[in-house]
């Protein structure tokens, strides 16, 4: 079952966001019936999976607000924003419930019971709609009885009911085989021979049985007829006895053609305790279940499958470039157009399998527009969240990477940036301020921005909190654009009072270093009393990276293009002679590590070396390899748990010939030759 | 030879939880994501049984079964419907629309090969 | 493959293998395939056994040398040396990696009942990194936990005491 768990949590947690986006609009356009349909349907598949997979919590509590939605649906009951704060709460709670899976909080525990009161004050249920019949009702008073029950069973089968199929007397054999028992038939109603219509039903039966199934399980049997008959089923209570010599006195009433109730048959055993009535009649309740269906334009595909499509797919394009070779080298008329068509195939096969990775950014907009919302609530300030580009698409992985930082950007925005209503009106700008994001393509990256229109970052401030906490001299000479870099210096913060949003341990050096783990950039622009922009450039996509293929003795690196900036070819004496790892290249002399002793191979090493000068915080740094090979787009493969800790190899990529090549994280290697050489010095 | 059954069911759980339980029982298990993806299987092999969702995008459970039951092969088959409704009036619009009978989630494993066991025999 | 449960005694079915003139055993369910000795990338920086990676259908698969673990000797390769590819849970995730190992022999059908207990004396390896030992005519043969053999990062510790006289019960 625990796979299938797994499972119906993705699904959950998309329904999530269906609910998350749908709630939103419903709070701008509290009319939008087509969004009342959807969350009744996210809803209800989120009730139906939850008890299937033993989230009773999640089945608890969406149970309640589908009953709400149903009512929203119906017309008795309208979308206002104590439906939709509820609506919000429960859609957190059960976030909160499928991470926590068994593990529940005591603060979520809590948390759930309060959320059913405030969910029954809205929704104001009366008992018996918001109890399933089928199973919660049935199950609590039953299953704990173990002892042999007497139950009344009374089957009057519809008329038609041979219409569907249905068989009656197997129904009866079906109950008769649960226990010791007695069947009455009726068939007073069967009309004279001639009007007889052979495909009506003129029989009932009253069954009386002694057993130790519940009343669930006879329910059960009636299970695919309970809407072609009328079933009464009682329990009359346990030790009666039903020996046909206790059932004289119910025969002779039944030979005179007395109908045998429950009550009836009850008088003529012994007359013991209570006899609850059920009717298994279900009460018909007006809903009208018009459910318009929206076709879905997309699939959801595990990311498993994708993975091994993308392997396939690298395979191929790697296995071409072996193909196109040899068609060079054999220069056969026929095989190389043939090879060249393929070549071009397979490039575009692989472009759009990553594609397929791509997801728009309006996917994690919901998450914002939220966070505005409750912000703008909290500090009072009325807020126009604006997005543009939001079909922007960008690898998944990077979106999710991407929430933290941005939630934490928006933050700011609201918080430091956004002045209160009144500062606004001093200040002649509109009373509601806005916070736009922006996303667009510019060359082979994405660029994401984020603007407010509040009251700018106070540069010289920054400078003097430079200053104080000595990051920088006094008399420095530095671009505005320097000075605002600092935000980004861990502990670098500019409130002096704790906000309870800002006040939550993370700066912008979070920001800063999030955007970097994806590979990005961030930077910042602002003007007083006009507004802060902060601009992340992130790449399409962390599978594929342009690279340069290097070897170091018989090993292939890849090095990656976007922090290579050079290269310079030394002769192996240069490199052992320079003092302090330092080599002058460009008129400027750089520090530079020799790859083969950063890695420990010992063997003889070229008599020519060169050196990839790599950009390392502003200025170069040089990697010593053994030569260049080219240039070369790799796709780029986890060399898995096992090797973890080799925090220098960033992954690895399938060459040409199928052998492995180690893709080199250059920064890494960097900070850790200096925190290796540090302690010398 | 082993009865082939169709399953009809727009969440990826659920769908594998049934197939999951069937194909353990040794039965040949089909999947549909909804009632149009459903009726494609319907024009190949014969299938012995149908398992259908009630509410699906496109087309849902009720069309999907007024749709089968127009097909000559699939006049007498069994289908059932695996739902979370279990009001009656839901449960007529299935029966006249051709259902035979429904299993109301969540379900034990036990309870729905009993239910099949039951149609099929 | 044999499926395992389909008797009404349990067998099991292992794969065995040889390392220094010794045979082990690991379950059939572990081994995903056996490859040809090939070139291997090497990743600098890591344990002396971890031999490095190499390319398993377009998918990068750590290899390493269970020789060098166990702290065997290594013979030089030949044409029997062979990387089995396994399966193992390590830190409760399903992690796939290549073991070389000196030469694969056979698979056998072994009953649970006929698997006796390593003897915690004499035993040459750690007793919590197999789960028994079988004899097959006059030769033992080690049933390696595979899954707890590389639980352990380190090599595995080599008991000194010399082993096969102490071995009948």
């Amino acid at each position: 079952m625990e796979q299938f768990k797994q499972k119906f949590i993705e699904e959950a947690n998309d329904l999530i966001q269906d609910l998350e986006s749908s709630c939103l609009i419903l709070s701008s356009e509290p009319d939008n019936q087509a969004h009342v349909e959807t969350i009744f349907r996210a809803m209800h598949s989120l009730k139906g999976g939850s008890a299937m997979f033993g989230f009773d919590m999640i089945d608890a509590c969406t149970h309640q607000l589908e009953t709400a939605y149903d009512m929203v649906r119906s017309g008795a009951m309208k979308v206002d924003d104590k439906l939709l704060d509820i609506s919000f709460k429960v859609i957190d709670h059960v976030k909160d419930l499928l991470e926590e899976n068994d593990n529940l909080s005591e603060s979520t525990l809590q948390n759930h019971s309060q959320l059913l009161i405030k969910i029954s004050e809205i929704v104001n249920v009366d008992d018996s709609k918001t109890k399933d019949p089928e199973h919660s009702s049935s199950s609590a008073e039953e299953t704990y009885d173990n002892d042999i029950n007497t139950y009344y069973i009374k089957f009057v089968p519809n008329r038609d009911i041979f219409r569907n199929g249905t068989n009656p007397l197997l129904i009866i054999n079906e109950l008769v085989s649960l226990g010791e028992n007695k069947v009455y038939s009726f068939v007073s109603e069967i009309p004279v021979f001639e009007k007889i219509d052979a495909t009506h039903c003129y029989t009932h039966w009253v069954v009386l049985l002694a057993t130790n199934a519940t009343k669930e399980d006879i329910q059960e049997v009636f299970m695919f007829v309970d809407v072609d008959c009328e079933v009464e089923i009682n329990n009359l209570g346990s030790n009666l006895s039903i020996k046909e010599a206790d059932l004289i006195e119910i025969d002779s009433e039944y030979e005179n053609g007395a109908d045998l109730t429950a009550d009836l048959i009850l008088s003529h055993l012994e007359p013991i305790v209570k006899s609850e009535s059920i009717s298994d009649n279900i009460e018909v309740e007006e809903k009208k279940n018009n459910i318009k269906n929206h076709s879905i334009s997309s699939i959801r595909v595990s990311s498993e499958k994708l993975d091994e499509l993308i392997n396939l797919v690298s395979e191929l394009v790697t296995r071409q470039a072996s193909l196109s070779l040899l068609a060079e080298n054999l220069d056969h008329k026929d095989l190389n157009p043939i090879s060249e068509d393929i070549d071009k195939i397979s490039r575009r096969l692989r472009d759009s399998t990553f594609s397929i990775r791509l997801i728009p950014i309006e996917n994690m907009v919901t998450r914002f527009r939220r966070l505005v919302r409750e912000l703008s609530a909290d500090f009072d300030k009325n807020i126009d969240f604006i997005t543009e580009g939001t079909d922007t698409e960008l690898d998944k992985s990077i979106i999710e990477g991407l929430l933290e930082p941005i939630m934490h950007i928006i933050r700011n925005n609201i918080d430091h940036g956004l002045e209160s209503v009144k500062e606004r009106k001093a200040l002649g700008k509109p009373e509601n301020g806005t916070i736009l994001l922006k996303a667009f393509y510019s060359g082979a990256n994405v660029y994401i921005q984020l603007s407010d229109d509040g009251r700018g970052i106070d540069v010289e401030k920054i400078r003097r909190k430079g200053i104080n906490l000595g990051h920088i001299p006094e008399d420095a000479a530095m671009s505005d654009k320097e000075i605002l870099d600092m935000i980004f210096l861990p502990g670098f913060s500019t409130t002096t009072k704790v906000t309870s949003v800002s006040g939550r341990g993370v700066g912008m050096d979070i920001v800063k270093r999030k955007v970097t783990e994806l590979k990005g950039e961030v930077s910042i622009d602002t003007e007083k009393d006009v507004g802060t922009t902060m601009t992340i450039k992130l790449p399409l996509t962390l599978s594929i990276i342009d690279g340069l293929l290097v070897m170091i003795d018989d090993t292939h690196y890849v090095i990656p293009l976007a922090t290579a900036r050079k290269c310079f070819d030394f002769s192996h004496k240069d490199l052992t002679n320079a003092v302090n790892n330092l080599i002058y290249i460009d008129d400027h002399h750089i520090p530079f590590a020799n790859l083969r002793t950063e890695f420990g191979i010992n063997t003889e090493p070229p008599e020519r070396e060169q050196i990839v000068a790599i950009e390392y915080n502003g200025s170069d740094f040089g990697l010593a390899i053994d030569h260049i090979v080219g240039e070369y787009q790799a796709v780029l493969k986890s060399l898995g748990s096992m090797y973890r800790d080799q925090e220098i190899i960033s992954g690895a990529t399938i060459l040409g010939d199928g052998t492995v090549a180690l893709v080199l994280d250059p920064h890494k290697i960097i900070s850790q030759f200096k925190f290796d050489k540090g302690s010398k010095e | 030879m082993a009865k082939k059954i169709l399953i009809v069911d727009d969440s990826d759980s659920i769908r594998e939880v049934v197939n999951f339980t069937l194909e353990n029982e040794g039965f040949d298990v089909l999947v549909g994501v909804d009632g149009q993806d459903a009726l494609k299987f319907l024009n190949g092999d014969k299938i012995d049984l149908l398992i259908t969702d009630l509410h699906m995008p496109n087309m849902n459970g009720i069309e999907l079964i007024k749709e089968v039951r127009k097909m000559d092969v699939y006049k007498m088959i069994p289908i059932l419907f695996l739902t979370t409704e279990s009001q009656t009036e839901k449960k007529m619009e299935a029966k006249n629309a051709g259902a035979t009978g429904w299993i109301i989630k969540p379900f034990v494993p036990a309870k729905l090969i009993g239910a099949i066991n039951k149609v099929l025999a | 493959m044999i499926d395992s449960n389909n008797n009404q005694s349990d067998v099991g079915t292992y794969l065995t293998f040889e390392m220094n003139e010794e045979t082990f055993a690991i379950n059939v369910s572990k081994v995903l395939n056996i490859l040809e000795m090939q070139k291997i990338t090497w990743v600098p920086r890591a344990r002396d056994y971890m031999k490095g990676v190499i390319n398993l259908r377009g998918a990068v698969l750590p290899v390493v040398d269970l020789r060098i673990k166990f702290g065997l000797p290594i013979k030089e390769d030949s044409v029997d040396t062979s990387i089995i590819v396994l399966s193992i849970i390590k830190e409760e995730e399903e992690v796939l990696l290549g073991s070389i190992v000196d030469g694969v022999r056979e698979v056998l059908e072994i009953k649970d009942d006929s698997i006796v207990a390593s003897p915690v004396i004499g035993t040459r390896y750690n007793s919590e990194l197999t789960t028994g030992m079988l004899q097959v005519d006059d030769k033992f043969i080690t049933i390696l936990d595979i899954d707890k053999v590389f639980s352990i990062n380190d090599v595995v510790e080599y008991k000194e005491q010399s082993t096969t006289e102490t071995l009948e019960k």
